[in-house]
């Protein structure tokens, strides 16, 4: 009975009811939005750390991959040391750095990475082959499309490039022999991968055997801050970035996003908890009188309040349904804004749908829908019976 | 017959705009079973409030009001509650039915607080529709029923729990001359049938209907005939 | 530009220790200082190569506060002036530099240099400093894009709260409405009473929101200093954003009050009695 005295009361003011849906949608949307945006960083950042199923990485000391120019010398003295250790699967060393296709009329400067092929794990062949000789590279679609190139087709690249003085330092021919996605590039990024030596030599640092980072696989079960520590300690030139290390780096550089979730979130949910208490009052106060009659032939005070709050979950909880449908689409677009982030991966999502995301989002709502709902109520059940029907029949 | 409302030194005050109000003063009042007792008086003069005193809608400042042997003024608001819902009726004189609810759903209204399962409520709900004559506008909302019919619906929903006692505070008030008798006939009914009736009114026909009349002044008790 | 990193190591300041020539002065940024809990006057080594530890001792001259500058946010860097030819000579850069930066007399000044210079230059290109400005800050318009964003979110989800509301605030006095119809006052008399009260309340409400964002900002400024320790400012509160937020309350709050009192002057006065 009480709801169909709340669904009876809901639709004898229809235009109003709408409304208040309406509004608690938006405010449901964008409620959703940021607790995506709050997680989704973090949770879409972790996943490309362990995409490859590398744990940890080791930068120059002092930085953060990628961070800087700064390198690791030694890299192969350093290869063969890590591999002593028995937590530890794989090793990846990885050189970036920069090369330029020289075309007949223009130069077109590329990232170039220099890679052990059969280890690493910073792109995905979709199309042709991956590196095998010292002549080989791979490059993404980016590239291939900003000089016009395919697979098969040799292409000389420089290293040193003046561009006012069209001169080198060293270059070298290379074959595309495969298509790659590169997963740690924005969207955009030409990008090149040739054989670490191939890249050191073009470099003039084959003597050095300098490398920007390395990928480190660790055995199953083996304690990635154990595995830091011996690191640390007999690795002097280098820092060990554990995936947990990576994104605590990542949650402070970006900080700005997850607080802004935080108070746009807050200011969402405040939102629809004044909308629905604005409406709860005001259907109330309209209902003052058959309230007191309620409690005078014997409906108790908490079946009054239920009945109240029913039409405050009611109204809560269609705008929330509906507001989750909205959300994703506004998270989308708004995802879409972020992703030109300059530098950042494009595999990375600001805005990423979890159900746990979804399931939060409801819970705050009908909280809300119920805190909003229950003073209201509990008032208006609470007034004293004869006093409030003497007031209605003088009003 | 045995008493189902007793009154002793029943005083009701209350504060108005900074004045004190002494709405009833210091009434003693026993109604017994199958009683049809009307209370009358001129305007102001504390019967409304008497009533809902009676009703245990309303507590009393000072004294003791007992329905069925069971002392209103000493119980909570819980059991208050329960007690308007299984042992007293209340009719008002402006209705107050649900809008939103058909005549049926208005009558069921109690019964489904009283926890009473739902084809045994929708039943019930259909007999006293029957008996106030008023089968054929089960299913209409308040605002498709005319005042006479709209005040029947709610002696139906009164009558919902098979109180003991129905009270009535001017049941007539809103009501032409014609439909009011009706009215009267329908009171006249029911307590034939063994329902004890309290009546509030200004109404000469609904007070003569009665077999006490109970007058009151300046909040007390003064006369009975 | 080329970033150069150097390790700083801390020798100690035992005067006893030091090498006899006289150690150049450097300057370091307030964060490195309080890290390292350096001081003016404390000696520290600076090595361009991080696999040695031999290099410069040098003598902090300075503590410098950093610019507010937006593309240092959330970069836990450190920043070291040195002189030029310390840095060449660490670095192994030998009798080169990143850029020149040049100060001119005016903006005619500029065009004539920029013109000179590149027309002359040999491995290098001159740029005004704005069209550099505008190259880098893809970030800023990435942010500022989300904020605008946002922002229009914010707005439409604000107007749909606002007319929900004055709907129902007008609603709940649809008897007292319906009472004066039956009296004989006229549709655009309660129109006009209706909107008025909406535009005072509207008047009223972004006087309060302006102090509420004016307090909001500062506070958002302050914190935000100290978490990234800048003298930025995150979030600013103009002129031109106030009258805008003005406005469109006025705007949305009037029309919403509008829409509100025309549905109620057009319903009969006994419907909404409820007869």
């Amino acid at each position: 009975m009480r709801v169909a005295l709340a669904t009876a009361s809901l639709r004898r003011h229809q235009s109003r009811t709408l409304l208040a849906i309406v509004g608690v949608a938006i405010a449901a949307a964008m409620l959703l939005d940021m607790v995506m945006l709050s997680t989704g960083l973090r949770e879409s950042f972790r996943q490309l750390l362990v995409s490859r199923n590398f744990q940890m990485r080791l930068a120059p000391r002092g930085t953060l991959p990628f961070d800087t120019e700064a390198t690791i010398g030694g890299a192969g003295e350093i290869n063969k040391l890590l591999r002593t250790n028995p937590d530890i699967e794989e090793v990846s060393p990885v050189l970036g750095s920069s090369v330029h296709a020289m075309l007949l009329d223009r130069a077109v400067t590329a990232f170039a990475l220099g890679v052990f092929p059969a280890v690493q794990g910073d792109y995905r062949i979709m199309d042709g082959l991956d590196l095998r000789d010292a002549s080989d590279v791979v490059a993404n679609a980016d590239f291939l499309d900003a000089i016009g190139a395919r697979l098969g087709d040799t292409i000389s690249f420089a290293t040193g490039y003046d561009p006012q003085l069209r001169t080198s330092q060293r270059t070298r021919r290379l074959i595309v022999t495969g298509r790659a996605r590169f997963l740690y590039l924005s969207t955009g990024q030409p990008a090149v991968a040739l054989p670490l030596a191939a890249l050191q030599g073009m470099n003039g640092a084959l003597r050095r055997d300098p490398v920007s980072l390395f990928m480190v696989r660790l055995r199953a079960g083996a304690s990635a801050d154990t595995v830091g520590k011996w690191v640390t300690r007999n690795v002097r030139t280098v820092n060990a970035i554990s995936t947990e290390k990576a994104l605590a780096t990542v949650d402070e550089r970006l900080s700005y996003f997850r607080q802004i979730a935080y108070i746009l979130g807050a200011v969402s949910l405040a939102l629809g908890f004044l909308l629905v208490t604005t409406l709860v009052t005001v259907s109330v106060n309209e209902r003052i009188g058959e309230i007191a009659v309620m409690r005078a032939i014997g409906v108790s005070r908490w079946h009054v309040v239920q009945q109240i709050l029913l039409e405050g979950i009611a109204i809560t909880l269609t705008g929330a349904f509906l507001g989750l449908a909205l959300g994703l689409v506004t998270a989308r677009f708004l995802n879409s804004i972020l992703s030109a982030f300059p530098g950042l991966p494009n595999a990375i999502d600001f805005f990423l749908f979890q159900p746990r995301a979804a399931w939060t989002s409801l819970g705050l709502l009908a909280g809300c829908g119920i805190a909003a709902g229950i003073y209201p109520a509990w008032r208006a059940s609470s007034r004293p019976i004869a006093l409030t029907l003497r007031e209605e029949a003088v009003a | 017959m045995s008493t189902l409302v007793s009154l002793r030194d029943v005083t009701r005050d209350y504060a108005l705009n900074g004045d004190a109000v002494h709405a009833v003063r210091g009434v003693s009042l026993d109604i017994a079973e199958g009683d049809y007792a009307a209370i009358v008086g001129p305007s102001g003069c504390g019967k409304s409030t008497l009533l809902h005193l009676i009703g245990a809608i309303d507590q009393p400042s000072a004294g003791s009001v007992t329905i069925g042997g069971e002392r209103v003024d000493a119980l909570n608001d819980r059991e208050l509650t329960r007690l308007r819902l299984r042992r007293v009726g209340f009719v008002f004189q402006r209705f107050y039915l649900m809008p939103m609810l058909s005549a049926r759903e208005n009558v069921e209204l109690p019964m489904a607080e009283a926890g009473v399962p739902k084809a045994e409520r929708r039943k019930r709900a259909s007999e006293l529709l029957g008996y106030v004559e008023l089968s054929h506008r089960e299913r209409h909302r308040p605002t498709q029923l005319s005042g006479g019919e709209q005040q029947r619906v709610a002696i139906a929903r009164a009558l919902a729990n098979r109180p003991g006692l129905l009270l009535a505070d001017e049941p007539t008030g809103e009501l032409d001359a014609r439909t009011g008798a009706e009215i009267v006939a329908l009171f006249e009914r029911l307590n034939a049938d063994g329902t004890t009736i309290v009546v509030v009114t200004h109404d000469e026909g609904l007070g003569r209907a009665a077999r006490r009349m109970i007058h009151m002044k300046d909040g007390r008790v003064v006369g009975e005939e | 530009m080329l970033i150069f990193l150097f390790t700083l190591a801390l020798q100690g300041t035992d005067r006893a220790a030091l090498p006899q020539q006289v150690p150049r002065g450097i300057a370091i940024d307030e964060r490195l200082a309080a890290d390292s809990k350096l001081r003016v006057g404390d000696m520290a080594v600076i090595t361009g190569d991080p696999d040695t530890s031999s290099g410069d001792t040098v003598r902090i001259a300075a503590i410098v506060r950093r610019r507010a500058d937006p593309s240092e946010i959330a970069r836990s860097e450190y920043r070291v002036r040195l002189h030029l030819d310390q840095l060449q000579s660490l670095t192994g850069y030998g009798d080169r530099v990143d850029r020149f930066a040049i100060a001119t007399r005016g903006d005619s000044s500029t065009a004539r240099a920029l013109a000179a210079i590149n027309a002359s230059a040999f491995g290098f290109r001159a740029h005004r400093s704005a069209d550099i400005a505008v190259e880098t800050s893809e970030t800023f318009r990435v942010v500022s894009r989300f904020h605008g964003a946002i922002g229009v979110i914010t707005i439409v989800a604000s107007a749909v709260f606002l007319l929900c509301v004055l709907l129902l605030k007008v609603d709940e006095r649809r008897r007292d409405i319906a009472a004066l119809r039956l009296a004989g006052i006229s549709r655009s008399t309660i129109m006009r009473a209706v909107v008025l009260e909406a535009a005072l309340i509207a008047v009223l409400g972004s006087g309060v929101g302006v102090a509420l964002g004016w307090l909001s900002s500062a506070g958002v400024n302050s914190y935000y200093q100290g978490v990234y320790r800048t003298p930025l400012k995150f979030a600013l509160v103009t002129s031109n954003i106030v009258l805008l937020a003005v406005s469109l309350s006025l705007v949305l709050g009037i029309g919403a009050g509008a829409l509100a009192a025309l549905r109620l002057v057009r319903t009969p006065p006994l419907d909404l009695l409820g007869r």
